[in-house]
């Protein structure tokens, strides 16, 4: 009977992480057909344009210098489409990590341990999300800036807030009392979630290099595949998370099971 | 007797508020009062959280000579001071908040003070004020030590004044001070202890000494426009300041409790 309960939300889970694996498949694909693709070859920019287009679209280097009063650029065609999987998984950490701090709070304020056991869940899944989005931005970064890694605002808060998930878990493993644990867990968590929001807003407030996505405004035909990349990207933050949530819960009662054995 | 899966931990919350500190009638600012003041006693007879803290910023500045000496002299070292300096002095707090903590629990201290009727917020102010003043104390001799070895033969006319490198320092140890106490009472009760209290303590520092280090940066080397900047990042620094410490200072009775 009550496994019954526990199977269907793991079903609807498994079904939507194949759909948005697709979704995220599909709009991968869409940004090279229906989106506006950035050509092959070499564009002429006048240096006025160049400096305006620095958007996620087109990044011109806005250093270059001006040959017969233009700009040669290759224009980035594939390195581009790294934005359908890097933005979506950013938002994706952003928001997971806001899940992981509400159910912090929940926690102190309830006392229920398996508010606990979801928000170190939702914790995991946020920084699986964090390294995904560093990876392409740092394969994006090195595409169109030409470096590795920069101290800009944006990557510098990101990079920390990274930091603070890895020693959330670090924080969690030199406890060993359960609900000593589950309580510092749950305070730091809220602390270190206060970068999240400095690290979303600092490209609008301090002018960075980092492009901000919904100021620059973006074609219909660029933002329908990057809407259906960020809903698929969900789907499987969610789908992972349920997922975790599910074999936590059966390893919690194979542990009472044992338990019960051994009394 | 088999364990439910999902279970109320056996620390409750409150419910009501407990009975007001009350029969004996003790002012918060009293309570206040006598935490802060057993810490300052306590120092006043050991004299170990200053000397110690002391020591080490004199040998972080000694150390900073080694990453100096082959700079050339053609260097401003002007351009990276502030960061040296508030490097000494983040490394000397982690010390100094790690030895605060520690005494308290191992000499039962802490202990005692949960089982006294103080309101809790009020012993985190009382430690964390306490904390305070040892760190501006180090300070107010560190500073001066500073400029006259590394700054005395620095080309310094355009330089702000004074005061606006004291207050970036005392923006800076308000932060240092208020969420460090959190953090330190949080990494003695845990397996790795002064490891722990760097670990969490560096990177949620981080964007308070950026904005500290580019307000004391700037009074420093006086470009042109100078005072604007130097505002603009006293005011981010005050707002995280201010972030921080309401948040440890919600937060503090959880830890206490735990």
């Amino acid at each position: 009977m009550k496994g019954e309960r526990v199977k269907k939300p793991i079903k609807i889970a498994i079904i939507l992480m194949l759909v948005g694996g697709l979704l995220t498949t599909a709009a991968f694909l869409m940004a090279f057909n229906t989106a506006e693709v950035q050509t092959f070859g070499t564009v002429n920019l006048t240096k006025a344009q160049a400096a305006a287009s620095n958007t996620v679209f087109e990044v011109a280097p806005a250093n270059l210098q001006p040959i017969d009063g233009t700009i040669n650029y290759l224009r980035p065609w594939f390195s581009q489409k790294i934005f359908y999987f890097h933005v979506p998984f950013a938002e994706a950490s952003f928001l997971i990590f806001t899940v992981a701090a509400f159910f912090a709070v929940m926690f102190l304020s309830k006392r229920r341990k398996s508010f606990d056991t979801k928000s170190r869940i939702a914790m995991e899944v946020a920084f699986l999300f964090v390294v995904a989005t560093m990876i392409t931005g740092d394969l994006w970064t090195r595409a169109s800036w030409g470096m590795w890694w920069d101290w800009e605002p944006r990557l510098t808060t990101y990079l920390i807030m990274m930091l603070l998930m890895l020693v959330y878990f670090v924080l969690r493993n030199s406890i060993e009392d359960e609900e000593r644990r589950a309580m510092y867990a749950s305070v730091f968590c809220i602390i270190a979630w206060i970068d999240a929001p400095i690290s979303f807003f600092i490209t609008r407030i301090i002018p960075s290099q980092h492009p901000v996505v919904f100021k620059s405004g973006m074609a219909t035909s660029n933002l329908v595949p990057f809407i259906v990349a960020q809903v698929g990207m969900i789907m499987i933050g969610y789908a992972i998370y349920t997922l975790r949530v599910g074999e936590e819960q059966n390893r919690e009662r194979l542990e009472i099971i044992k338990e019960a054995i051994e009394n | 007797m088999a364990r439910e899966l999902d279970y109320v931990m056996t620390k409750k919350p409150k419910s009501e508020p407990e009975q007001k500190s009350g029969s004996l009638n003790i002012s918060g600012w009293r309570q206040f009062k006598a935490i802060l003041r057993k810490d300052i006693v306590i120092e006043l007879r050991t004299k170990e959280m200053i000397t110690s803290m002391g020591l080490y910023a004199l040998l972080v500045l000694v150390i900073y000579y080694i990453a100096l000496s082959n700079a050339g002299s053609n260097f401003e070292t002007q351009r990276i001071a502030a960061g040296l300096l508030f490097l000494a002095i983040v490394f000397t707090s982690m010390l100094g908040l790690n030895r605060s903590l520690v005494h308290e629990v191992d000499q039962g201290c802490l202990e005692a003070l949960l089982l006294s009727p103080i309101d809790r917020p009020i012993i985190f102010f009382g430690k964390a004020v306490g904390n305070l003043i040892f760190l501006l104390i180090v300070e107010v001799f560190v500073t001066p030590l500073f400029y006259f070895i590394f700054l005395s033969s620095a080309k310094m006319q355009n330089s702000g004044p004074v005061w606006m490198v004291a207050i970036a320092l005392v923006v800076g140890s308000i932060g240092i001070a208020g969420v460090g106490t959190l953090l330190a009472t949080m990494s003695v009760n845990t397996k790795g202890k002064d490891f722990m209290l760097s670990v969490m303590f560096i990177p949620i520092m981080f964007p308070l000494l950026l904005a500290v280090v580019a307000a004391a940066s700037q009074a420093i080397m006086g470009d042109p426009g100078y005072v604007k900047v130097f505002w603009q990042m006293i005011a981010a620094a005050t707002a995280y300041d201010a972030l921080m410490i309401g948040a440890s200072f919600a937060l503090y009775e959880f830890i206490l409790e735990a």
